[in-house]
């Protein structure tokens, strides 16, 4: 009988369907559970047809099985629960089980047993399977929560390719406009205007180019992550190989020494480590100091990963700087200093995440800078390292 | 504009501003006498395979060059270089993208679907008008084309 109460675990209303072909059985476990706190409706069957027939029409919060009944084996419910695609626990109520047989029953999916010489057990054990499936319903809501989230975040991904093609193409097309007909305005008026409007008309060309290299860069943060990248095996000295040969001209230049120590292989898209490594590269020698740069690349696995070191001797970073250089269009150096947009770095790091790893810099100011990055070692042990070899700008560009 | 018979440069573009600034560059260098412009894409096939509003043209007389811009009203720069390159009279035309984007997609899009080159204006104009006189003395002047049109050539030579 219902009980009412103000307590809300007491009473609770539980509908069971009881397997079961001795009715005392059947009375003194409903007894049990309702002296537990239960407010309990319950069928009683004996056949596998009857339970069909239940469980077809009605929806049990649990349900109590006699392990062998004559014409059934309360085990087979677990059956019927499968073909009807419900996960009603199911507890085997039973007489002699030995240790085994119940531990059996508990693979194939029951989630409990109870012994009838032991029914005080019997109110716990529904009480912990009727938690066990609202943790699960819950769990399974939020899986269909983070599924639409994950639809949600692909529309919205697919919206900022939108964005970005709309960036590239349509934001530079007026742009392209006031550069060039102000570059016009600068030839056709020669001598009939002042220095100061040629200074200004500099200016104005000046911003223009500008804003399209940072439309450009913009662009190219965003196309990381977009879809259509499979990552292949990647021979990381290879890149680098690549990266040498794009800077050919700027090691000359500076007179920048490089040594590269072997380098794993590892899964990425390889325009992208191209991409990364350059960046790196690039920074160490842009950002020199009064030494000629020497750049030293290499990685050593730990654990499941590979950690990269692009260790330099420039000028070093300012310990409260170290967060800040990886964001987007932070620079902490005028244009006449050093040239960029202050994109580089928030490009590595957002290809070293999109790639599971993590990317930071050990330096102090004036004292070179250690750019780390991880990167899992899904191909680790396939991966052959080459010999040491030393590369300098002079063997590089064959002076 | 009524088109010139003999056009040696077709030139697609919408922005009448961006038209006048490509027009511009190429006539500083004097390496077209007829440049004719169309300001869309149904407009350029329709002078391509003399149709519509150019029902009256000469199919033998195609031009020796189109640049074409790909973002393009009614018909985009995309649509017009497939219809060129699939039709057999007008696959040998040389076409020349000439465009803003420099987006992966488009670049790949283009290549694919047979485009000749592909240019990106630059912002600055002084390189816009190095790049129009580079590509207009390559396509005009130093590259070779048959004699009689391409539609004509490419019948010729597909013969055994």
């Amino acid at each position: 009988m219902t009980q009412p109460s103000k307590n809300g675990n007491r009473n609770q209303r539980l509908h069971v369907l009881l397997i079961e072909d001795a009715p005392s059985d059947a009375e003194i476990e409903i007894a049990e559970l309702r002296n537990g706190g239960f407010d309990v409706t319950a069928d009683v069957v004996e056949t596998a047809d009857q339970v069909r027939a239940r469980l077809g029409k009605n929806s049990y919060d649990v349900i109590l099985a006699d392990y062998s009944l004559p014409n059934f084996r309360g085990m087979d419910t677990l059956e019927i629960l499968r073909e009807k695609n419900l996960y009603t626990p199911l507890i085997l109520v039973t007489g002699a089980l030995s240790s085994e047989t119940a531990v059996e029953c508990v693979k194939q999916g029951a989630v409990d047993y109870v012994m009838k010489d032991n029914l005080a057990r019997l109110v716990l054990s529904v009480r912990r399977a009727l938690e066990d499936t609202r943790l699960r319903q819950e769990r399974a809501r939020s899986h269909e929560q983070l599924a639409h989230k994950v639809e949600e975040l692909a529309r919205s991904n697919c919206d900022l390719e939108q964005f970005a093609y709309v960036a590239s193409h349509d934001l530079q097309e007026p742009l392209r406009m006031v550069a060039a007909y102000t570059q016009l305005l600068a030839e056709r008026y020669r001598g009939k205007l002042d220095i100061t409007a040629d200074r200004y008309i500099g200016y104005a060309v000046e911003g223009a180019t500008r804003m399209q290299a940072l439309l450009e860069d913009l662009l190219a943060f965003s196309r990381i992550g977009r879809n259509g990248v499979t990552p292949t095996p990647i021979d990381a000295n290879t890149a680098i190989e690549e990266v040498l040969k794009n800077l050919a001209f700027t090691l000359k230049e500076h007179n920048v020494t490089i040594t590269c120590n072997p380098l794993p292989t590892i899964l990425a898209d390889r325009f992208q480590m191209v991409q990364l490594f350059q960046n790196l590269i690039g920074n160490a020698i842009k950002f020199h100091g009064k030494q000629p740069p020497n750049v030293t690349i290499s990685a050593e696995k730990h654990g499941e990963e590979w950690l990269f070191s692009i260790f330099d001797n420039g000028i070093g970073i300012a310990v409260e700087h170290k967060e800040f250089i990886f964001k987007i269009f932070q620079r902490l150096h005028t244009r006449a200093e050093y040239p960029g947009n202050g994109v580089g770095l928030a490009i590595c790091k957002k290809i070293v995440e999109h790639n599971g790893g993590r990317i930071w810099v050990d330096s102090e100011l004036g004292h070179g800078s250690n750019f780390r990055f991880t990167f899992p070692a899904a191909l680790a042990d396939k991966a052959g390292k080459k010999e040491d070899y030393e590369l300098s700008a002079e063997n590089l560009v064959g002076r | 504009m009524t088109e010139p018979i003999e056009v040696d440069i077709l030139l697609v573009e919408d922005n009448p501003d961006d038209l006048e600034l490509t027009l511009h560059a190429l006539r500083r260098e004097h390496l077209a006498n007829n440049i004719f412009a169309v300001r869309d894409g149904e407009e350029a096939v329709e002078f391509l395979f003399c149709t519509g509003r150019f029902q009256q043209r000469d199919f033998d007389h195609l031009p020796r060059l189109v640049l074409l811009d790909l973002k393009l009203p009614k018909l985009n720069g995309l649509e017009v270089l497939k219809r060129v390159k699939q039709d057999p009279r007008t696959k040998a035309l040389p076409v020349v993208v000439l465009t803003s984007s420099k987006e992966e997609r488009d670049l790949v899009a283009s290549y694919n679907l047979g485009a000749n080159s592909y240019i990106q204006k630059p912002v600055d104009f002084d390189r816009f008008r190095e790049i129009v006189k580079s590509a207009g003395l390559y396509w005009m002047v130093i590259n070779q084309r048959p004699l009689s049109n391409p539609a004509q050539a490419s019948r010729a030579a597909s013969q055994p």
